[in-house]
């Protein structure tokens, strides 16, 4: 009775998803701002009240890692902006058509001086962030203003097995499509056994563009020999220190790059860091960055997207795993990592 | 070249001592001497060493297997020119 009730609840999930993504989220996103992120908060708390289960997994995973810092009452209010965060950042996605004016119009970003300072540098710049807010689309907004963007990431759905053909190819033209139009090269994959990464973006930063990077994702099975412990959240977390590594050899800075949605959930401030040092051993230096990553999220947790995923926050030490049914499959969901 | 890139390689980028020492035909992706990171070191080793840019279409698994992969490789793009530059001191 139970399994049957939540193979229910999974279909119904899995088709409010779809309807979303493909009908109500692109059509929203021509309305007046107002009413298209209004859409999505209605949307946002629909999903909520749709999958417990989840809602259930991240305000216990809030509580963990944040411990007495976040009572019950404000677990579950994070957790309901979350929710809305996720759906507003698929408007954002979806107001990326043509020249992304209907979103850049949204985003103030701050800090453009060190844009310009690393450009004039002649070396580029390597932008990095964690799994922030609506990072994806701030990256675009970056690009739509005429600046050279690439990013380093994984979009898992190419290589989950569990993933159809048919899913994979709604996510080549529902999301990667979107987002692709807005970089200058094709995203890099630094997915095990993809070598030529690091390589690739050391052209474009010896071209003087700009690569960015989310220095918080989990490390994979072979990654975990370069990972290192870093203070995170406080607790110690595997993280890949792979921004500094690239860094110190081709000597282009560091910028942290963190996107903050206003109470009005439409307006984005995109905050642009001066480089960030590179001195001292890999580790000093990555605990610079990792420190600012930490600073962005404890600023505002309903910001940090991998609440909700589980199986990431396992990897990288700051939970316990739990069983994957609801996290590999509990909805039509987009992973960038 | 055979010998710069092993002396290289060896100790720069072996991190498992039981590897060493390196055979020119050991692979190198395989036993995870080459990953992301490594690899960008040892181009940029290559750049300023010989003077080669390597090509970002040229990144490709064979021709990085091995120390004799990479040195056909580097031959074929330089004409041969690395080799007596490195032969030459």
């Amino acid at each position: 009775m139970a399994e049957a009730e939540a193979k229910a609840g999974l279909r119904l999930r899995r088709a409010e998803g779809f309807a979303y993504w493909t009908v109500i989220a692109p059509l929203a996103a021509c309305l007046p701002a107002p009413v298209a992120y209004r859409v999505a908060c209605w949307r946002g708390e629909w999903t909520r009240r749709l999958w417990p289960q989840k809602r259930a997994e991240i305000v216990r995973d809030l509580r963990q890692v944040l411990g007495d810092q976040v009572s019950e009452e404000e677990a579950q209010r994070l957790a309901r902006e979350l929710f809305r965060y996720r759906s507003c950042e698929i408007m954002d996605l979806m107001r990326l058509r043509g020249s992304a004016r209907s979103l850049t119009k949204l985003v103030e970003i701050r800090g453009r001086e060190h844009l310009e300072a690393a450009l004039a540098g002649g070396k580029g710049a390597i932008l990095c962030t964690g799994h922030f807010g609506s990072h994806q689309s701030a990256f675009s907004a970056v690009s739509a203003d005429g600046y050279p963007v690439t990013t380093i990431g994984r979009w898992d759905w190419k290589y989950d097995t569990t993933v159809s053909p048919a899913e994979r190819r709604f996510w080549e033209l529902a999301y990667s499509r979107r987002v692709i139009r807005h970089r200058r090269r094709p995203h890099l994959e630094p997915w095990p056994g993809r070598f030529q990464v690091a390589v690739q973006a050391a052209a474009a930063l010896r071209e003087n563009e700009f690569v960015t990077i989310c220095s918080d994702a989990g490390p994979l099975g072979a990654e975990q020999a370069r990972s290192l412990e870093m203070p995170f959240l406080g607790q110690k977390a595997r993280l890949l220190p792979g921004v500094v590594s690239i860094a110190k050899l081709t000597g282009a800075p560091v910028l942290m790059v963190f996107i903050h949605r206003s109470a009005d959930y439409q307006h984005q401030t995109l905050e642009i860091s001066p480089p960030v040092s590179m001195q001292g051993d890999t580790r000093t230096a990555f605990e610079r960055v990792v420190a600012a990553i930490d600073a962005a999220i404890q600023r505002n947790p309903a910001s940090w997207n991998l609440w909700f995923e589980t199986d990431v926050l396992a990897r990288l030490g700051l939970v316990t795993a739990t069983p994957p049914a609801e996290t590999a499959e509990g909805e039509l969901q987009q992973s960038t990592r | 070249m055979e010998a710069v890139i092993n002396d290289y390689i060896s100790r720069e980028l072996v991190q498992d001592a039981s590897l060493l020492p390196l055979e020119n035909t050991t692979q190198l992706l395989e036993t995870g001497i080459l990953d992301s990171l490594s690899l960008l070191r040892l181009v940029i080793f290559v750049q300023e060493q010989f003077g080669i840019v390597v090509d970002d279409l040229d990144l490709v698994p064979e021709h990085f297997a091995s120390v004799d992969d990479i040195c056909s490789y580097l031959r074929s793009v330089s004409g041969g020119k690395a080799g007596q530059a490195s032969a030459g001191g």
